[in-house]
């Protein structure tokens, strides 16, 4: 072989499957979620609770999330810094994940002190402490969380784009965490409330994937959550998500160097007959590196760092938006430009764009989905969006139908730049008139 | 049950290339990985910046490369694919399906043989530009931003390598010429100031005979000299800096200069900054932030680097209506401390134990096993490290860790930086 002027032909990858799950149902109706993977040396393990940011009292948002974020400050058996002390003695990580359809909590151990940390999981989980001193703190470090989310211009657009793009009744509107007002009300009797009506095995579901040769993870699970039961706890259906009406806003942040932007809107989840179309669509307009918006904005105008396009999918709905931080003198032609090169009508999606984009899914999959971290986590997604564990293989083999054509007119049906919402934040004074010279004459300015 | 080694194979080729080979058939995918023995701590003075400006410029294609394509061609084989630059290093990396492992590697050898034949100033105006974005996005823009920079200039004189922070001066970046970066080209991105590491679904033979094939033909020349190693006294004098900037709460940052990265005394400092200041039952943590309820943040981590002197920093961030002063008086407070009684075995296990998991975690994945390997191999002379830090960390002991707080955290070797919220 010598070297050529030419790039060497790729061989085609092998097929691939997402690893097999072994199923098992514990006596107290936990589903256990097990993957067998040899060679990972640090098993993850997600318990998942189904239950909705939906179920919080409406004058309480924000009490999930301080509830979750407590289960490792004591449990009744080791109290206060007792707790996480034994937890990290044995090595173990432990984490929460707020979903809008679902709780999680996380751990991540060596393989060799699995039992124990798994007690110690287990204990978090079920009889978390929930002292009124952790509460209240935890309450304040959340305030003080939203200060640094308003202070941080892209976590700041994010919260806003949120509030343009879903109704305003829908718990999607507002942050997962909770706004100000509702944090601020949250007490330890909120949190023990929380905890004895959502927190029980109905509905719940235990992933657990690592190197577990050896290992009898039905009794390790059985005898650590198998004893649990909740009578008080109840079931929770998540409620629909509509749409907001069209929003342009500006967030004045007087003196920023630069802008962030967000333009898009409604859209679709996983479930959706066009999912495929759109994951093609998405990647071919703003996935991708030369994607058509990071081609120009970036790699042609030197306009921003990165910009990309993303449909991102709740449990039932969601959204799709552009993305990207752009110097301030030329956000406005970002924009224009931009809105350019969504429409599609007259330069439809490709096949070359459409080869390129399942290529990219099907070869970084076995990547993806290699470490027991990486396969637990998308076990965990799949639960909690109601799908069945043959998900990734379905959607992977989804992609291999999609035509040019059928991306162009799925992602047509959704996207259409013109009015789509749009949020900025940036310095007002230098953005309000370029940007109503767009057209964007609603547009209304607010300080941050 | 004792972890096995990761079994790999390294060989040099002729022209210097050092390539480490590392199968792993456990899915279908090979991750390829450049350690370049290049980083800011290389640039001249009045070139700030450069080794990552650098950096983008290897994107801009090469001789039989189109600009952008490098990532083009490599994501549509279905790749992963960056580059990241650091204070002692630059790492270019994609991991992807084995069957496209050729196309990596011939796109990877065709710009280090040929990138000059492509570069324009039309190319490199469009980088300075995105970098400039890309600092903006970084550290301009956001709360804090600035941080890193204060405490490098506060920590290292201006005109040590590590003097300045990776991504550089702006005047710097604008005064950058074609002849700049082509010099900088042909004085580092050689083959024998590079490690090759292919880790994955691949042969050993596999490996070394495509390596032979697409690098084997590169010309290996002479290296600068690399950048002085003295290490630098501690500290002295407590320089401190106050700024007044749009954030949402006070900030108080202490740092420290620290051995160099791969030795024994590096080690168990890091070990005693761990215990210090990283996780919820950290001292810092506890202290600050759950029993005196004077901080929404606290901790404590170590920058390890290898010319000589490294960093520590500890960190705490006021809450709403405390002032930053007393918040500066409690971190001290522990701060002497875990100086004065060091760790105690519990502590110490469970620093270990954090780092084994942290370890074990990262070489779980190919792409991250690649860039061990390379690490090692590049700045440490031996990429076998990476089977034996588990063991070294095991040894470090209480005394080895008491001793090296007592010597390299010094509360009067310290410098300080306090944020203070405007209008407050």
């Amino acid at each position: 072989m010598s070297v050529t002027t030419t790039p060497p032909p790729i061989a085609p990858p092998p097929p691939w499957s997402f690893p097999p799950v072994e199923r098992h149902t514990l006596s107290n109706g936990i589903e256990l979620h097990a993957y067998d993977l040899p060679g990972q040396h640090i098993v993850a393990a997600h318990l998942v609770l189904e239950v909705p940011l939906s179920a919080e009292p409406r004058e309480r948002e924000g009490v999930a999330t301080i509830t979750t974020r407590c289960l490792d400050e004591g449990t009744r058996s080791h109290a206060g810094e007792e707790f996480a002390e034994l937890l990290e003695t044995e090595g173990a990580g432990f984490g929460v994940e707020i979903g809008l359809s679902g709780l999680q909590a996380v751990l991540d151990v060596p393989v060799r002190r699995l039992d124990r940390a798994f007690e110690l999981f287990a204990e978090a989980v079920t009889e978390p402490a929930l002292a009124d001193d952790d509460i209240d703190r935890h309450v304040q470090l959340r305030l003080a969380e939203i200060e640094q989310g308003r202070a941080n211009s892209a976590s700041r657009a994010s919260t806003e784009f949120r509030r343009a793009t879903y109704a305003g009744d829908s718990r999607a509107s507002r942050m997962n965490g909770g706004e100000p007002e509702t944090v601020a009300a949250v007490t330890a009797n909120d949190a023990a409330a929380f905890h004895a009506t959502g927190y029980g095995p109905a509905g719940t579901s235990l992933v657990v994937a690592g190197d577990l040769t050896g290992i009898d993870v039905v009794a390790l699970a059985e005898r650590t959550f198998g004893g649990w039961h909740n009578e008080r706890q109840q079931q929770f259906q998540s409620s629909p998500v509509g749409p907001a009406p069209r929003t342009t806003i500006l967030v004045d942040r007087p003196g920023a160097v630069q802008a962030d932007l967000r333009l898009g809107g409604f859209a679709v989840d996983r479930t959706d007959p066009r999912w495929a179309d759109l994951t093609v669509a998405g990647y071919a307009m703003g996935g991708a590196f030369l994607s058509r918006l990071n081609k120009v904005l970036r790699e042609e105008r030197g306009y921003t760092y990165g910009v990309r396009l993303g449909f991102s999918p709740l449990r039932q709905g969601g959204s799709y938006a552009v993305q990207g931080s752009f110097r301030t003198e030329v956000l406005a032609d970002a924009v224009r430009e931009a809105r350019e090169l969504l429409d599609v009508r007259n330069r439809p999606f490709d096949a070359a764009e459409v080869a390129d984009a399942v290529a990219y899914y099907v070869g970084t999959s076995p990547l993806r989905f290699a470490t027991a971290d990486g396969v637990a986590a998308q076990a965990a997604v799949q639960i909690m969006a109601g799908l069945t564990p043959d998900y990734l293989d379905q959607s992977l083999a989804d992609l291999q139908g999609v035509t040019a054509e059928s991306a162009t007119a799925a992602y047509a049906s959704l996207v259409d730049p013109m009015s789509a919402s749009l949020v900025v934040v940036g310095a007002g004074d230098q953005l309000a008139e370029p940007l109503r010279a767009l057209g964007y004459d609603d547009l209304v300015v607010i300080d941050s | 049950m004792p972890i096995p080694p990761y079994v790999f194979h390294a060989r040099r080729l002729d022209n210097g290339l050092l390539v480490i080979a590392s199968p792993d058939h456990a899915a279908p995918s090979v991750a390829v990985n450049l350690w370049y023995d290049v980083g800011s701590r290389h640039e001249q003075p009045g070139r700030t910046g450069f080794a990552h400006l650098f950096e983008h410029v290897m994107f801009q294609g090469s001789r039989n490369v189109e600009s952008g394509q490098h990532i083009g061609l490599l994501q549509a084989a279905g790749a992963s694919v960056n580059a990241t630059t650091w204070f002692d290093r630059t790492n270019y990396f994609e991991t992807l399906p084995t069957g496209g492992l050729d196309l990596a590697l011939w796109l990877e050898a065709d710009r280090l043989g040929t990138l000059l034949d492509a570069l324009t100033l039309e190319s490199l105006d469009n980088q300075r530009e995105v970098v400039k974005e890309e600092k903006r996005q970084r550290y301009d823009n956001v709360p804090y931003g600035d941080a890193m920079q204060r405490l490098i200039e506060l920590t290292f004189p201006a005109d040590h390598p590590y003097g300045h922070t990776v991504i550089g001066s702006m005047d710097d970046l604008n005064a950058a010429t074609l002849d700049d970066v082509r010099t900088f080209f042909t004085s580092h991105y050689r083959p024998n100031n590079a490690v090759l590491s292919i880790v994955g679904d691949c042969t050993v033979d596999t490996a070394f005979g495509k390596a032979e094939t697409y690098f084997g033909s590169l010309a290996g020349g002479p290296l600068p000299a690399p950048p002085p190693v003295d290490p630098l006294p501690p500290m002295a004098g407590l320089p401190q800096q106050e700024t007044t900037a749009d954030v949402p709460a006070d900030a108080v940052y202490c740092t420290w200069r620290l051995p160099t990265l791969g030795t024994a005394d590096f080690d168990a400092v890091d070990l005693g900054m761990t215990v210090l200041g990283h996780g919820q039952t950290s001292r810092l943590h506890r202290r600050l932030v759950r029993r005196d309820e004077l901080a929404e943040a606290a901790s404590a981590s170590t920058m390890g680097l290898i010319g000589g002197t490294s960093m520590g920093y500890a960190y705490a961030r006021a809450r709403d209506g405390i002032e930053i002063g007393q918040v500066n008086d409690v971190l001290l407070d522990e701060l002497q401390q875990i100086v004065t009684d060091g760790v105690s075995e519990v502590e110490l296990r469970r620093a270990k134990a954090q780092f084994e998991r942290h370890w074990l975690h990262d070489l779980a994945r190919i792409d991250s096993r690649a860039d061990a390997f390379g690490e090692y191999a590049t700045l440490h002379g031996d990429p076998a490290l990476v089977n034996q830090r588990l063991q070294q960390i095991d040894a470090i002991t209480v005394e080895d860790v008491a001793a090296a707080l007592r010597t390299q955290l010094d509360p009067a070797a310290r410098s300080t930086l306090i944020y203070r919220k405007e209008s407050s």
